[in-house]
């Protein structure tokens, strides 16, 4: 059981590990490198904020 | 006092700079394992007469060790294993060379640094 | 209450997501320091006897109030993500944020490294089957937390906090179950911790215990890289990081009373799992299994919390261009600093197949003491720059410089306690800092804006 467990444990590594690699393309390739990066310091309050409690 | 402009650095610079943070990150943490120097001064003060009583342990020690499923003898290279505490003042005195300079490196030229900081941010306005 | 989010990009701006509270903070910062209780303080017995272990527990305790106390005033004011990098950044100087900020990220990587051992070598010492290795169970504690963080933080710290608190349950569970109130049932603290070997080396073993008893919290102070994250920051963050640090003492202390009753010091003192050890002890198969499981969920937290302030420390010195700006990306739809988080994945992957818990731990602890030490001269210079009254200040702490004095002495002491056993290696990691400190200022930094970094609006500092 517990070696089967191991190999399910390495199983779902490379999967998600493969769909992190996926996904991080994707996004890389849909947005423009200048929306990625455009979190600054201390702005965060006019952008974020938008939520309602 | 004028805005700074600082260059933009291409693509090859960029990851050339994140390979020599990550080449030196993997050699502080390794080049202490590969030498040697890691790990503290352990060493084992072996004794003759491998019984409870001999090792220290009164009744009620040796009960839990037996529960744990230890011998006197397999218990022994655990018991004994005794940290020798000798301070080598040499390494002491260059240790704390080491940091103070460090830190008095580190609060000098950030402060210089954050003079510029200061400067840009409240007087260009 | 109903959380409405807004499309994922707001016109051409892509920030992290403010969603949490206090409760948030409090799984984040216990979270990461919880598994201390379960392996790591029990090395603080080794390097100086049971009752060594308990005076640092204390005294250490009072180390980390300090810094909880200290971390709480500057936070609750320099509200950003990147926590002491951002308040290193405002208060000293770039350089010093910059060294704060590997500070962190070595701390929490190398503690990510040591609980993902731990979690592996604990089930392959359940299993106790021939030929089974833990690479597989670190590989996926890793990684599953990793992607776990990736897709988002609300959900990442939910999971913290409900298994945080399961963790901490079972410790309570495990106290009380063995009739703390009376002594020679199942406790024998009499017998085990006498006149003899209470402090089997003398005093000098208590200072070498120091170095161990900076793990019962190592990881408090982290609650403050939630802060960008944090609904309000000033009024969460102070109460969430004192909450835990009182959650912890009380931990701490039945951690050791319930152990040193139940085991000799020389053997507390090599077990890797001390709360694990004594569930067995007691004879019964449910605590056993219980303090098991909570084993490994005490580390899977700490590992989760410890991705999630790292890649937030990481992604803050790309934001600034410390580091290239790549790192500084947002995850459009899951807010989360992607690359960062991916970044850190392999690395930490690397350092748990190659190294072993003990160097791990020393490591962690080392950049965790010089962060400490920062800590200390950061918050005198805080006040002298910026006076009570100056500016508005979420919660402002007691007693001021006695915490911040305290706090360095310690550090000083603790320094001493890792010359007796670790010193080459403090040695070689003050010079790699010393010698990736160079490199920033004499070379880096110039691709830095200048006025940009300085974001909080506050007033021009005293003295400058």
């Amino acid at each position: 059981m517990w070696m089967a467990l191991s190999y399910a444990c390495w199983g779902i590594s490379i999967v998600l590990a493969l769909w992190m690699l996926y996904d991080w393309f994707k996004v890389d390739t849909t947005f423009s490198e200048e929306v990625l990066t455009s979190s600054r310091e201390g702005e965060l309050e006019a952008v974020s904020e938008k939520h309602r409690i | 006092m004028s805005r700074y402009t600082p260059p933009e650095q291409n693509k090859a610079g960029q990851i050339f700079d994140i390979v020599v943070v990550v080449v030196a990150i993997f050699v502080a943490l390794w080049l202490p394992l590969k030498m040697g120097l890691a790990g503290a001064a352990k060493s084992i003060d072996a004794l003759d007469a491998k019984t409870w009583e001999a090792l220290g342990q009164n009744p009620t020690m040796a009960s839990i060790w037996e529960k744990l499923g230890y011998t006197p003898e397999t218990a022994h290279d655990i018991i004994q294993n005794r940290f020798h505490y000798v301070i080598d003042w040499p390494t002491l005195i260059i240790m704390a060379a080491v940091l103070i300079g460090y830190f008095v490196f580190l609060f000098r030229a950030s402060d210089r640094e954050y003079r510029d900081v200061i400067n840009e941010k409240f007087d260009d306005k | 209450m109903t959380i409405t989010l807004e499309p994922t990009v707001h016109g051409d701006r892509v920030s992290l997501l403010r969603v949490l509270g206090p409760a948030h903070v409090w799984a984040l910062g216990v979270g990461i320091v919880l598994v201390g209780e379960f392996t790591g303080w029990n090395f603080a017995a080794d390097k100086g006897g049971a009752l060594a272990a308990l005076i640092v527990c204390w005294v250490v305790g009072l180390l980390y109030t300090s810094v909880a106390m200290i971390d709480s005033e500057v936070t609750s004011t320099v509200a950003a993500a990147g926590g002491q990098y951002a308040q290193a950044k405002h208060i000293v100087g770039p350089l010093m944020a910059f060294n704060v900020a590997l500070f962190l990220v070595f701390a929490y990587t190398m503690l990510e490294v040591s609980d993902a051992i731990l979690l592996g070598d604990t089930i392959v010492a359940k299993a106790g089957v021939e030929g089974l290795t833990h690479n597989s169970f670190i590989a996926a504690t890793i990684v599953v937390l990793a992607w776990l963080n990736y897709r988002g933080v609300l959900m990442t710290l939910n999971v913290n906090f409900v298994i945080t608190a399961i963790a901490y349950i079972s410790i309570v569970v495990l106290f009380f179950s063995v009739s703390p109130w009376t002594q020679g049932a199942v406790l024998k603290l009499n017998e085990l911790v006498t006149p003899d070997n209470a402090l089997p080396y003398g005093w000098i073993g208590v200072i070498a215990a120091f170095q161990f008893g900076i793990w019962y919290y190592l990881g408090i102070e982290g609650t403050t890289q939630a802060a960008e994250e944090v609904r309000s920051p000033a009024r969460s963050l102070p109460y969430g990081t004192m909450a835990g640090m009182i959650t912890l003492l009380i931990a701490a202390a039945m951690t050791w009373y319930v152990c040193a009753s139940m085991m000799p010091w020389e053997y507390l003192g090599i077990t890797y799992y001390p709360l694990w050890d004594a569930g067995k002890l007691t004879g019964s198969p449910l605590l056993e299994n219980l303090l098991f499981i909570a084993t490994l969920l005490a580390a899977l937290a700490s590992a989760n919390g410890c991705i999630n302030d790292a890649a937030r420390a990481w992604f803050s010195l790309g934001r600034d261009r410390y580091l290239p700006t790549w790192f500084s990306a947002v995850h459009p739809k899951y807010r989360t600093p992607y690359r960062s988080i991916l970044f850190l994945l392999p690395i930490a992957l690397a350092f748990a197949f190659i190294a072993d818990l003990n160097q791990a731990i020393t490591f962690s602890i080392l950049s965790g003491v010089l962060q400490y030490t920062f800590m200390s001269i950061n918050i005198v210079m805080f006040r002298k720059k910026w006076p009570l009254g100056s500016i508005r200040r979420g919660y402002t702490h007691p007693f001021h410089p006695l915490p911040a004095i305290v706090l360095f002495c310690l550090c000083v002491v603790t320094f001493f306690a890792i010359f007796l056993g670790f010193g080459s290696q403090l040695i070689a990691m003050v010079a790699f800092y010393f010698l990736i400190s160079l490199w920033f200022h004499f070379y880096r930094y110039k691709f830095v804006r200048r006025g940009d970094q300085f974001t909080m609006p506050w007033p021009k500092p005293q003295g400058y």
